[in-house]
């Protein structure tokens, strides 16, 4: 038996020597190799200005790049009335058409990629770093950025998916909700408007003081975005003497200027311009392609959306602006035709291998100047607004006459100077709805007799909260209509 | 540290246990027996020949010949396979002879997690499918053998494409978002199964299969185990079933070959697929679609002559693109094998090349295999084995599904009036900037790659000594080496890549997987009625997958088509991921005179899945089993009746290596800078689903053993479901994944086989068997809507959640839809015109989850001639068409086209009843809405998925040359369909889901084959 017992010590020994060859401390204990854990980030500079970099990604939007690399300029303009869908449409189909709903994908990437963009500006924003003196500015101004990013989005969560400030008085209706903390369980119910601007202000506010080193360029976000943004923010909510302050700053202090006439419609393609203040830059390992927002438009594109002949109209020979078209024999219906046929928009039109690389503006400086002539014809101060008109008007089209209207026609001037200068760059929903306007598509509107004509107040003139949110946060208000 | 002493603590107590189960036990007192063993065909060489209750045993030689040591009152086993075992209790006598004769399906042995059992002894619940089942079937891969073969098992084909992937689910879907495919076993590994692909190959895991590396006709038997009593012991990766894959191997005796050659053809297995329009056809669309927009018939006219070229003729083209875009089919197989031994070595080796040339032009399938696996008994003791199977396959692929280039998808969406080819003899591309980018689905298949080679290596090695008798340790080292290269390659002239100048993307996934164990077996002996064995092991595995991936644009000449002639790298993109399992694991069976069974089981694993406070998990399982025969012997025509059943728990470890943790990404850049963002929130209280398994069985033969019957009660209780749970998307996320979910699977299965006619020359048997399924959720804290589904506390997993469809107002040719009443459910009594005005409810209780489904199958000899037919079917799904929006959207997507069916059966005269809408470029309001149940098919079908008629050519008409065997057989396989829906639109056999995505539909195949031994 002592033998036995021997052997099978042994062999248990064999048998336990050979397990423990693979039971190391740390077999288990693997580690992602692609990413970087919670706790081991935001610990240094590099990790905060890699993370802002990121916020700047985020803007371009995710796989639908639903924010200002498509959606985020498409959807106001395709359901105004400069733009008309072409037949084979398929994306923003159902916002063009008045006829979307909340299951729908565009309100819902629009909402999440914001949100997105906030729990980025939030981490950054909320992390205690004591970056040292020689980087205590720097790190200030990645803090900078961060918060004028997270204005930037929930203004535009607002103009998304609330009815506009002017709407009630105090603006006390249902904005958006406001996060400015991550906690995965929180399901916030919606802040009124006058909330929400109050916190875009603030933290356009904070952009201005943290952000005190130059701008690298336009693609970053900068002091002078900053109040750019203010300007447009102020507009909407016709505090016309901040929108003009916040303009007349921008114009004056930071050396921004218009380019010229010829080299206007390189802005688009080139990017970062004299008069670029904030935009996104693309490249080619961005690799939007057609995904773009100039794939939207071009032939070689998808092609979903057109130029309407209310744009078209909008505008005198030898504008410059009239010229960044192409023409498309195929095309048939109710669009813009001019001289050589149905236009087609050209305003980003690389192709080949840099399609989809034109940078996209987020504003630049012949907004704020249509910021201020708005401003300016509001507060009685016609001579101001005209010469504003003026600048962006005969930039375009040296050889028009000065505008002379006055009162309730200079604000006719002032409100097509910005259809026809902001084109496409998505504005125009926001612009009828915040004016209290109603939409009329007045030219050639056959194809969806039912979208023609909305008037003011609408309910459709604001997206849906989207399925996603309502089905995970019960605290969350739907739009009425809805 | 803590892992060793918990081991060595463990370690400690086992070996307490053998040392007094042996002293308890031990015996002995000795002479020499002799004798011969043989069957009614001679003797046997290799037969095993043991002492009951001890590991002592000896095989006979080439004559059949043995030589053991036994005491009086000894009990010899006599046991081979695929023979009755027999029991001599050794008396004053120096020889026993003994004749052997072929056993029943009960003693058969069978192959269990790590070890082996018989149906009569085991408690658990299995699927046997045997190396003939395999063989009739002429495909890549072994799993579509066990389509209708067994109960319990629901077996569908993702994609038709040659060497695509089969989805199986063991019992029901146990799973809401973790995998819910068994784990595969083969000769004890666990290796790698499903999809490794890092492009777009694969078309969404789809069309991809590692499995294909291995040769069918290599396995000697499939088992799949079902119940916890036999999938407890693989502990966190038991949930889902295991499927045990065991290669054949050689036995004593003269050097055997055998040498099959198979060629077949193949066309679409379903009569019902769609088929798209002809130019008239489609010409008097486009008109139509124009006019309903408000577009005057001279300006509809006019668009329709510019857009589309006319032929020399001056006529329009007329493509078929369906015809244009596919073939006949081509499958060809050529297997050769070797085995035999000596009595102290085995050997079997194979070399094999499997061909198919699919349905679709330039979609093909070909593999080489080989494999030798080899046992030698080193001395008396020490025994190794070592397994090796080297396989290499290349895969040349499509485009499937729901994009511009997938060809069952364009088939109907081309416009006829688009030529195939251009005046210059090229694919025709000229329609690309008002034609869905100028995609040539024929072009698509000449012009541009899809391309996969893998390459694997498996190597299972075992050695074990014998320490004394019944007591054995064993080590195993097995390696599963997997290398896969990817190419896609889109030309820049039309299609996807014409805006880029062409796009090359080049991928290559390499995976190590290494598994350890180390086990200890011990059955003690002499113990009278008492039978017992003892096992216990440590297990170790580690998976290491490295991805490397680039993409490039701008090909200055068609014929440069790789990514290093680029103009413009575009991404580079690498990954490591690894994971790790340890694990340590026993077993006890024990049985009181093969009447009584019990057997239990124990496994604890440890996983890098899981957070640091997660990472362990313990599994268990009891059986019992009660052998009745003796009981009831007075009941004639009961020849044996066993009642058997099981409880135990399993886990489910089948999601991301990372699942748990808080993470930041970095796969983003901004003006050529790198970038990060949050991308998982982090939950460490992530752990494994956990499942209770209860399952009752009764086994029975009668008369004769010529009816067998085996039923089967099961419940799946799987708990801690892995959810992505939904947040609100303000946090910056859209879900975290958490253990929330609780669901149960219950079902029976019933599996019959009747022998109807044994005589020496004919036999005819049939055999049925059958699977209910109820599938219920039964906690979920919030539904969460999934595509066509919703997940709902207290329904079924699969209930389709749609917008209800009402048909066409045959006034004006408007989709209609129901109202929804305030319960949910559809009010028959109303509809509208306007979707936005009903909303999505739950079909009655239609879902994707069949009532029933099995298979049943036919066995007929005559003479020389068998004949094999198998049928398989599924009862009370539901199928939906996913693309229908698209291809059936009533003009939707301007200007492309359609069905024939949508044509034919299109709204066009005011008071006409239709079932499609009318046809409006730009499509009706919301006619299409997704998802919706215009869309929604009954799935049930029966369809003869194989038949085999083979005849035995008498051998001596080949004289004395050696050949032992001359078979000639025709096969046939899914030549025969029915269908409950005969508007199905798609083949019936559909993904798990239900969900129909125009992926390539399946074949029928007939092929002749002759296999040859000698």
């Amino acid at each position: 038996m002592n033998k036995m017992k021997n052997i099978l010590q042994r062999s248990f020994l064999l048998v336990l020597s050979i397990s423990l060859i693979s039971c190391a401390d740390d077999f288990l204990d693997l580690q992602p190799q692609q990413n970087i854990s919670n706790e081991a980030f935001l610990q240094t500079f590099d990790d905060f200005n890699t993370a802002v970099l990121g916020l700047h990604d985020q803007l371009q939007g995710g796989g639908n790049a639903a924010l200002y690399g498509r959606y985020t300029l498409l959807v106001p303009d395709v359901m105004g009335e400069d733009v008309k869908q072409n037949a084979s449409a398929n994306r923003a189909k159902e916002w063009a058409e008045y006829n979307g709903s909340e299951t729908d994908f565009i309100p819902e990437d629009i909402w999440r990629e914001f949100y997105e963009a906030i729990n980025i500006a939030n981490s950054v924003i909320n992390s205690e770093f004591d970056a040292g003196a020689d980087l205590a500015a720097d790190l200030n101004t990645l803090k900078g950025q961060a918060y004028g990013i997270r204005g930037l989005a929930y203004f535009m969560l607002c103009n998304f998916y609330a009815q506009p400030y002017s709407f009630s008085a105090g603006a006390g209706h249902a904005g958006v909700p406001i996060v400015l903390e991550f906690d995965f369980q929180n399901k916030p119910a919606r802040s009124t408007v006058s909330e929400v601007y109050a916190q875009v202000i603030s933290d356009l506010n904070q952009a201005v003081t943290l952000i005190t080193t130059s701008q690298k360029n336009a693609g970053y976000f900068s002091k002078a975005a900053a109040e750019a943004l203010l300007s447009r923010v102020y507009l909407y909510m016709e505090d016309w003497s901040n929108a003009e302050a916040k303009a007349t700053s921008v114009i004056n202090n930071y050396g921004y200027s218009l380019v010229s006439r010829d080299l206007y419609p390189t802005q688009f393609i080139d990017g970062l311009s004299s008069e670029a203040i904030f935009e996104m830059i693309y490249n080619t390992t961005d690799n939007t392609g057609s995904n773009h927002i100039g794939g939207m438009y071009k032939v070689t594109g998808y092609g979903d959306y057109l130029p309407s002949n209310d744009w078209y109209a909008l505008m005198e020979d030898g504008d410059i602006r009239r010229t960044m078209i192409t023409y498309d024999s195929n095309l048939i219906g109710d669009f813009a035709k001019a001289p050589l046929g149905p236009a087609r928009v050209d305003k980003w039109p690389s192709e080949g291998p840099l399609n989809g690389t034109d940078n996209v503006s987020v504003i630049r400086l012949s907004e704020v100047y249509l910021n201020r002539a708005e401003a300016r014809a509001n507060l009685g101060n016609d001579a101001g607004a005209q010469a504003d008109v003026d600048i962006i008007r005969q930039r375009a089209n040296p050889g028009i006459a000065a505008v002379t209207a006055t009162g309730a026609a200079l604000m006719t001037e002032v409100y097509n100077e910005r259809r026809a200068e902001l084109a496409f760059e998505g504005h125009r929903i926001f612009d009828i709805n915040r004016r209290k306007q109603s939409l009329a598509r007045v030219l050639d509107c056959t194809s969806v007799p039912e979208a023609c004509n909305l008037s003011y107040p609408n309910n459709l003139f604001i997206l849906p909260i989207p399925d996603g949110e309502v089905n995970s946060n019960e605290e969350i208000a739907q739009n009425p209509g809805y | 540290m803590n892992n060793q002493l918990k081991l060595s603590l463990f370690m400690k107590n086992i070996y307490l246990l053998l040392i007094s189960l042996m002293t308890t036990f031990y015996g002995f007192s000795q002479k020499t027996i002799n004798g011969t063993v043989s069957d009614d065909q001679g003797p046997l060489p290799g037969a095993t020949i043991i002492i009951q209750g001890s590991s002592t045993g000896v095989t006979t030689d080439f004559d059949g010949n043995y030589s053991i040591e036994a005491s009086e009152g000894d009990v010899l086993e006599f046991s081979y396979i695929g023979m009755e075992g027999q029991t001599v209790t050794v008396g004053s006598q120096d020889t026993i002879d003994v004749v052997m004769a072929s056993s029943t399906e009960l003693q058969e042995v069978i192959v269990t997690g790590y070890g082996t059992s018989s149906r009569e002894k085991f408690t658990g619940a299995v699927a046997v499918i045997s190396a003939e089942t395999l063989e009739m079937q002429p495909s890549a891969t072994f799993q579509s053998a066990l389509q209708g073969a067994a109960p319990g098992l629901q077996v569908v084909s993702n994609d038709g494409a040659p060497g695509a992937g089969i989805s199986i689910r063991v019992r029901g879907i146990g799973s809401i978002s973790s995998s819910n495919e068994p784990l595969y076993v083969i000769d004890g590994m666990p290796i790698t199964s499903g999809s490794l692909s890092t492009t777009d190959f694969s078309n969404g895991g789809r069309s991809s299969n590692v499995l294909g590396s291995i040769n069918p006709n290599d396995i000697e038997s499939l088992v799949v185990l079902k119940d916890a009593a036999s999938t407890a012991i693989y502990g966190s990766r038991g949930a889902n079933g295991v499927v045990l894959i065991t290669t054949k191997s050689g036995k004593a005796g003269d050097p055997k070959f055998t040498l099959r050659a198979r060629y077949g053809t193949q066309e679409f297995a379903y009569d019902g697929i769609l088929r798209g329009l002809n130019s008239t056809q489609y010409k008097q669309l486009h008109y139509e679609g124009y006019i309903a927009r408000g577009t005057s018939p001279d300006a509809a006219r006019e668009l329709f002559a510019n857009q589309f070229p006319l032929n020399d003729a001056g006529q329009n083209y007329n493509t078929i693109w369906l015809d244009e875009m596919t073939q006949t089919g081509v499958v060809q197989e050529y297997d050769f094998s070797f085995s035999g031994g000596s009595e102290k070595v085995t050997y079997f080796g194979s070399a094999n090349y499997f061909d198919n040339d699919g349905m679709v032009k330039n979609n093909k399938f070909e593999r080489f295999s080989s494999r030798l696996n080899i046992d030698a008994q080193l001395t008396d003791r020490f025994k190794v084995s070592n397994n090796v199977n080297i396989s290499t396959f290349d895969q040349r692929g499509i485009t499937d599904g729901t994009r511009w280039q997938a060809p069952f998808y364009l088939a109907y969406l081309m416009a006829p009036t688009v030529p195939v080819y251009d005046q210059f003899g090229r694919f025709y591309g000229d329609h690309k900037n008002f034609f869905m980018g100028g995609n040539n689905p024929v072009g698509h298949l000449y012009d541009d790659r899809r391309e996969l080679s893998q390459m694997r290596l498996t190597d299972v090695f075992e050695v074990s000594y014998e320490i004394m008798e019944g007591l054995t340790i064993k080590s195993d080292w097995s390696f599963d080496l997997l290398k896969v290269d990817e190419y896609l390659y889109q030309n820049g002239r039309y299609g996807d890549g014409r805006r880029i100048g062409g796009y090359a993307n080049e991928g290559g996934i390499s995976q190590t997987n290494w598994l350890g164990t180390q086990s200890i077996q011990f059955t003690p002996q002499d113990t009278g009625n008492h039978n017992m064995n003892f096992f216990a092991a440590y297990e170790a595995q580690k998976v290491m997958t490295r991805t490397i991936e680039l993409t490039g644009e701008g090909f200055s000449h068609p014929d440069l088509k790789y990514a290093a002639s680029a103009a413009n790298p575009t991404t580079a993109y690498s990954a490591r991921s690894d994971y790790a399992f340890q694990s340590y694991f026993a077993r006890a069976n024990y049985d009181y005179n093969s009447e009584y069974f019990l057997s239990m089981s124990f496994r604890r694993d440890g996983s890098s899945r899981f957070g640091p406070d997660q990472r362990w998990g313990t599994f268990g399982s009891i059986g019992v089993g009660w052998n009745m025969t003796r009981l009831i012997e007075s009941v004639a025509f009961v020849d044996f009746l066993k009642l058997r059943g099981s409880f135990g728990t399993t886990g489910n470890a089948g999601i991301g290596n990372f699942d748990w943790a808080g993470l930041w990404g970095f796969t983003r850049d901004y003006d050529g800078n790198p970038g990060a963002a949050p991308s998982q929130v982090s939950n460490n209280l992530l752990t494994w689903e956990s499942q209770e398994n209860f399952n009752i069985g009764i086994d029975a033969t009668f008369l004769n053993n010529r009816i067998t019957l085996n039923a089967e009660y099961f419940e799946r209780l799987s708990s801690d479901l892995l959810l992505d749970r939904p947040l609100s998307l303000t946090t910056g996320f859209t879900s975290v994944a958490q253990n929330i979910g609780d669901m149960k699977n219950s079902g029976i299965e019933i599996d019959l086989g009747i022998d109807i006619i044994q005589t020496s020359e004919a036999f005819l048997g049939v055999n049925f068997n059958t699977t209910t399924l109820k599938n219920e959720i039964t906690y979920l804290p919030e539904p969460i809507v999934v595509s066509t589904k919703k997940r709902e506390q207290g329904r079924d997993f699969q209930e389709y959640f749609l917008f209800p469809w009402a048909g066409v107002d045959p006034a004006n040719g408007d989709p209609l839809w129901y109202l929804v009443n305030s319960d949910g459910t559809i009010n028959y009594n109303s509809t509208t015109n306007r979707v936005g005005e009903t909303e999505r409810v739950y079909m009655e209780g239609k879902s994707a989850t069949p009532d029933f489904y099995g298979g049943f199958n036919l066995n007929a000899s005559y003479k020389d001639f068998s004949l094999g037919m198998t049928f398989n079917y599924s009862f009370g799904n539901y199928l939906y068409f996913n693309p229908g929006w698209v291809i059936h959207g009533d003009g939707r997507f301007t200007p492309r086209s359609t069905t024939t069916y949508a044509f034919n059966n299109r709204w066009t005269t005011p008071g006409q009843a239709a079932e499609f809408p009318k046809h409006r470029w730009g499509g009706n309001q919301s006619s299409n809405q997704r998802p919706n149940s215009r869309y929604l098919y009954e799935g049930d079908y029966v369809r003869l998925k194989s038949l085999n008629l083979s005849y035995d050519v008498p051998t001596d008409l080949f004289g004395n040359i050696g050949i032992n065997q001359f078979k000639v057989y025709l096969d046939m396989n899914n030549i025969w369909t029915w269908t409950k829906a005969d508007n199905l639109p798609f083949d019936p056999d559909q993904a798990i889901d239900g969900i129909y995505n125009t992926m390539t539909p399946l074949s029928k195949t007939t092929s002749l084959g002759v296999t040859i031994g000698f």
